[in-house]
């Protein structure tokens, strides 16, 4: 496991290595193709001005991430007890999710004042779909055996729903977290090169922008490498998540040994 | 004396005069499920009496399964009546407390530990009342499963997840217990461990049993009374007595078991010919 993990950070460190070679020996232009140790020096230049917008655009992605997970469970336990909201209210949450945020974006940055919570508006409509459609299938997949095995001794719907629903939902619920952390991210982004800096302190996707009306395309490959790099941490979190909830029982834990 | 067919009239003999053991009785019970074409299940008639372990032995697909969801109300009859008479619960699990269920696979919660999976039945039934500690380890320790409290499902052999399915159902020390093939899936040796411990554990507890099963073998093994059914629809087709038989250490091996194995399995050959 940590083998494999050294190995394909070796790969990355390799393919960064190519770049920097091949730039020098085909003499490519700079403002067109930085080699990483430009980008790199970029990003310690301009380390003070990445790092807020760094940190305004997580903010935006884990607010949204929160706010998901707290509607999608709502929702997802509503739709488990009424039948009736469930099919009333599936249409709406699909034409949500299948209409592309770039064409929503610029009607709720026309609805909301603020460019912070129409971004965060975004990035919670792309993120909130995938965790719910999840959670929704987690609840409804409980064995029959084991919904037979609790109703034999009597329980109520609320002592179903704590000993067999929501853990047998839990696993479906966290793989759903997984995907729409990046998708929070990507909502965030995409949200304000649409809308718009964020007041104050913009994100990291106006810094793109800046950079591109700068022709400072190093600080624009910074911008780029943060925003994977913030990616690949909020992936991570999650997946730490995860393991630690479902490591002693789930099967995709399952110890080989 | 030893194992007979039961006719029509010693059957309401028997009825008559152990009236004061009856624990259960189904009349003319019948099931319909809404999905099928015809009857799964046909004018049931059938008795449990006190400290009874009743096997009820058929083929594949007869419908014995429904009948011990009947009796504890998973399943609701389309005809027919569930009396329980000595307690006072109707055709339901009102009472849970004195009927527990053993399922054809362990049925365990996967994200509960044996202590916990155990447990479980105690914290539904009376949440706020916690049985002591000490009694739930002596069930543990009952069936053999000391040391394994903190072991999930997944790390468990079937023979041990079926060790916990039925610690699971005598912690609410239920009166009656009613096993859908509990040992169907394990290896012949595990099953027949099993079966001389549930032997014990029914002696040691006052159980009742009623043991639904496929294995001819089982069934004169462990018990007093055999109802033999029918399929297509299910019926009973015979019911076997040999209440009066001391059953020795050895009784496996014993010529009188491989004689009544013989019976009865003849029984069910005909049971699957008869109209």
């Amino acid at each position: 496991m940590l083998n494999s993990k050294v190995h394909s950070i070796l790969v990355i460190l390799i393919l960064f290595l190519i770049w920097e070679i091949f730039f020098h020996l085909l003499n490519l232009k700079w403002y067109l193709l930085p080699p990483p140790s430009m980008i790199v020096s970029s990003i310690f230049d301009n380390a003070h001005l990445l790092f807020i917008s760094l940190l305004t655009t997580l903010e935006i992605a884990i607010f949204a991430l929160i706010l998901s997970v707290i509607i999608s469970t709502g929702f997802s336990i509503i739709f488990y007890f009424s039948k009736f909201v469930e099919t009333t209210l599936t249409p709406i949450t699909v034409i949500l999710q299948v209409t592309p945020i770039i064409a929503i974006a610029p009607l709720i940055s026309i609805w909301v004042d603020s460019s912070e919570i129409a971004t965060l508006i975004c990035a919670f409509l792309v993120a909130f779909f995938p965790l719910l459609a999840n959670t929704i299938a987690g609840l409804k997949s409980t064995e029959k055996n084991h919904l037979e095995l609790v109703s034999l001794y009597g329980a109520n719907k609320y002592q179903v729903l704590r000993f067999v629903v929501i853990p047998n939902a839990l696993p479906y619920f966290l793989s759903g977290l997984k995907i729409s952390s990046g998708l929070a991210l990507i909502g965030a982004i995409v949200g304000e090169f649409v809308i718009g800096p964020i007041s104050g302190h913009s994100g990291l996707a106006y810094r793109i922008i800046e950079s591109g009306y700068q022709l400072d395309i190093p600080k624009m490959f910074g911008a780029v490498f943060l925003i994977s790099l913030s990616g690949i941490m909020l992936f991570n979190i999650v997946r730490l998540i995860s393991y630690l909830v479902l490591r002693k029982w789930h099967s995709s834990y399952q110890q080989i040994d | 004396m030893g194992l007979r067919i039961l006719s029509e009239k010693e059957r309401q003999k028997n009825i008559d005069e152990k009236r004061s053991a009856l624990i259960a009785q189904l009349k003319g019970v019948s099931k319909k499920f809404k999905s099928a074409k015809s009857e799964s299940l046909h004018n049931i008639n059938l008795e449990v009496y006190q400290e009874d372990f009743l096997s009820i032995l058929g083929s594949s697909g007869c419908g014995k399964t429904t009948i011990l969801k009947m009796m504890c109300g998973l399943i609701k009859s389309t005809e027919g009546k569930i009396n329980w008479p000595t307690s006072n619960f109707q055709n339901s699990s009102e009472n849970p407390a004195n009927l527990s269920f053993v399922f054809q696979e362990p049925n365990l919660l996967p994200w509960m530990n044996v202590y916990d999976n155990i447990k479980l039945p105690l914290k539904i039934y009376k949440e706020n009342s916690y049985k002591a500690d000490e009694e739930i380890y002596d069930i543990i320790k009952l069936v053999g499963l000391k040391g394994f409290e903190e072991y999930y499902p997944r790390q468990l052999s079937g023979g041990m997840s079926m060790r916990v399915s039925i610690a699971r159902a005598l912690v609410t020390q239920p009166k009656v217990l009613l096993m859908d093939e509990p040992f169907s899936a394990l290896d012949e040796t595990r099953r027949f461990d099993l079966s001389q411990e549930i032997l014990k554990i029914k002696k040691e507890k006052n159980l009742t049993v009623v043991y639904v099963t496929h294995s001819i073998y089982e069934s004169v093994f462990l018990s007093n009374r055999i109802y033999v059914m029918q399929p297509n629809p299910g019926k009973i087709f015979e019911e076997f007595d040999f209440s009066n038989q001391e059953k020795p250490e050895d009784y496996r091996f014993t010529p009188q078991f491989f004689e009544q194995t013989k019976i009865v399995s003849d029984s069910l050959k005909r049971a699957q010919n008869a109209k």
